[in-house]
């Protein structure tokens, strides 16, 4: 009988899967559920967020983690990755309550092993003493070309992206399924297959074109997938059947949100998709095959850290009078000048900026369009400052200027701007920016990433939790 | 000549990373990819052009005809990084508009 690895996909971030399509995938046999819940896309905030679901809320995280109870109820091991979207060890910590809470309400129990993608700053910091050099990913000048121990220092967290090694071990720890921080998303599809003894190049093709859920198929929705891999080639097909997985669709998946749409670096050496064939089998599945693996010398796992830059606080305020429009420039600049005058004695602990939709608030200097053609703006006036409470401070006197200082043919005297809410002014909390986008060297591909095999639902939380 | 626009199904941008950008291509029929993938227009010279930044800092400009598409890939400039200060566009996906009116004979 040909070998064969069923893997059905889900995306764990909170966005939902439909219980129809999901009952349908589960009469197709799954060997595998497989869920990405971590992601560095919505920005450097989620990682510094001290909330502990600062995504989607806990109610859309639970909707999304029911698909375990379903797993384990088919008998169907499962690996996600959770902690969305950052995958640090608060947020995966989010997670494992929601699952202890589904446990309780359906009266599951399972053993799982809880890999933290958390990396602790001391390792790190022992690696740079010894005299390891990490190189940063992306020759941009706003990193440091190598991490420094300063940046170390400065980073609040540090998570890395685990390749599929440490879930293969993880796997051969007697679990019903494993539960990563952040982890590499095809790695999180590659593991069963790999320590099944699949070939790598189509294990990670296929992780690579179902990582995403649905969005490799046609009209693109969030939806499950499936992927059928086998000795020489796979098959995906989405459970839904209003999708279609087209060869445009699956082949053109490979491009989302990668530099290079045939050659994809990852932890062990690269994928090449130059030579992959792909095939319409019927209507709504595609075959591939072609897809190559190439190892490399050494081995390297991306890591992600950010640093504090101070306290936001935002006002959102709209124009409409035209005059105003008019001399929107000048204008924004007197209150700018103002601001100046006012906080003169702390000028090196804040920075105020505007924000002009309608004229270049998506663009910004980009924008080509130099006139503006709308009849209303919408200005957001920020305020980053040392203090939550200078950069209120800051927002609300710019705000004060906004609704009354003065401009040509003026005649709204008794305020400029309409402001939505009340109060006008919206503590942000604590502001970051990404500092550390750098590749570590492992000898081990595991080392970093603390395996702890855990019986659900747990009585306690998760103890010496940062 | 016909504006790129008017020859896609898809032009897109998004973040690959917060350090890079990328912008992907795709066409309804191989006859206009083909028109533009022949053209030679779409060189790291023009995007370079288009977007203010070094040739240098257009890593990447693919054709990858199985799925007819063309990937240009950008490191982002000043002002671009995902959650610095002055970004706009956290996920990046907004920034496809200056190759809209690049002009294909």
């Amino acid at each position: 009988m040909l070998r064969e690895l069923k893997d059905l996909s889900f995306v764990n971030m909170g966005y939902g899967w439909y219980p129809e399509t999901v009952k349908e995938a589960l009469k197709w046999e799954p060997d595998v559920i497989v869920g990405q819940g971590t992601s560095t896309d919505p920005g450097p905030g989620y990682l510094g967020s001290s909330d502990i679901y600062p995504y989607t809320e806990r109610f859309n995280q639970k909707k999304d983690a029911e698909i375990i109870a379903l797993a384990r109820e088919n008998n169907i091991p499962f690996i996600v990755s959770a902690g969305t979207p950052s995958g640090s060890n608060l947020h995966l910590e989010g997670f494992l309550r929601i699952v202890d809470e589904i446990c309780k309400g359906s009266g599951i129990k399972f053993r799982a092993a809880v890999i933290s993608g958390e990396v602790d700053k001391e390792y790190i910091k022992t690696k740079l003493a010894k005299g390891e050099k990490m190189r940063r990913l992306v020759d941009t000048p706003r990193v440091s070309e190598f991490l420094t121990l300063d940046e170390v220092d400065r980073s609040v967290k540090i998570v890395s992206q685990m390749g599929p090694e440490p879930i293969m071990k993880a796997l051969g720890m007697d679990v019903d399924g494993v539960i990563t921080g952040r982890a590499l998303d095809v790695g999180l599809h590659m593991a069963m297959p790999l320590k099944r003894g699949f070939d790598k190049g189509l294990a990670a093709h296929m992780a690579k074109v179902i990582e995403c859920g649905a969005l490799a198929a046609v009209p693109e929705v969030i939806d499950i997938m499936f992927g059928i891999l086998r000795e020489d080639h796979f098959l995906v097909k989405a459970p839904n059947p209003s999708l279609r997985c087209t060869v445009r669709s699956v082949a053109g998946h490979s491009f989302y949100e990668r530099p290079d749409p045939s050659k994809e670096l990852n932890p062990g050496g690269y994928l090449d998709i130059s030579e992959a064939k792909y095939e319409q089998v019927d209507e709504r599945t595609v075959k591939v095959w072609g897809s190559k693996w190439v190892p490399s010398d050494k081995y390297f796992v991306k890591i992600e850290g950010i640093k504090p830059i101070g306290y936001r606080t935002i006002n959102v305020a709209g124009i409409r009078d035209p005059r105003m429009i008019k001399h929107i420039d000048p204008f924004l600049e007197s209150v700018s000048e103002e601001v100046r005058k006012r906080f003169a004695e702390v000028e090196e602990d804040y920075t105020l900026m505007f924000r002009v939709y309608g004229k270049n608030g998506v663009l910004s200097e980009w924008e080509p369009k130099k006139e503006i053609t709308s009849h209303e703006l919408c200005i957001i006036t920020e305020a980053i400052a040392k203090t939550q409470e200078l950069a209120t401070a800051v927002v609300a006197y710019a705000r004060g200027k906004l609704l009354f200082w003065n401009y040509p043919g003026r005649t709204t005297t008794a305020g400029n701007v309409a402001c939505p809410y009340s109060p006008f002014d919206i503590k942000m909390g604590e502001a970051y920016v990404w500092n550390i986008w750098h590749l570590m060297e492992l000898d081990d591909p595991c080392e970093p990433f603390k395996v702890r095999v855990v019986d659900f639902p747990r009585n306690k939380p998760w103890e010496g939790l940062k | 000549m016909v504006k790129l626009v008017n020859l896609v199904k898809t032009l897109r941008s998004k973040n690959a990373g917060p350090f890079l950008t990328t912008m992907d291509i795709f066409f309804e029929d191989r006859e206009s990819y083909e028109r533009v993938k022949n053209s030679g227009v779409i060189t790291k010279e023009l995007v370079a052009k288009l977007y203010g930044i070094p040739i240098n800092d257009v890593v990447g400009l693919y054709y990858y005809d199985p799925a007819m598409g063309i990937k240009i890939t950008i490191i982002k400039p000043h002002g671009w990084i995902s959650g610095d200060p002055e970004n706009t566009d956290v996920l990046g996906c907004s920034q496809h508009v200056p190759l809209q009116d690049i002009e294909i004979p």
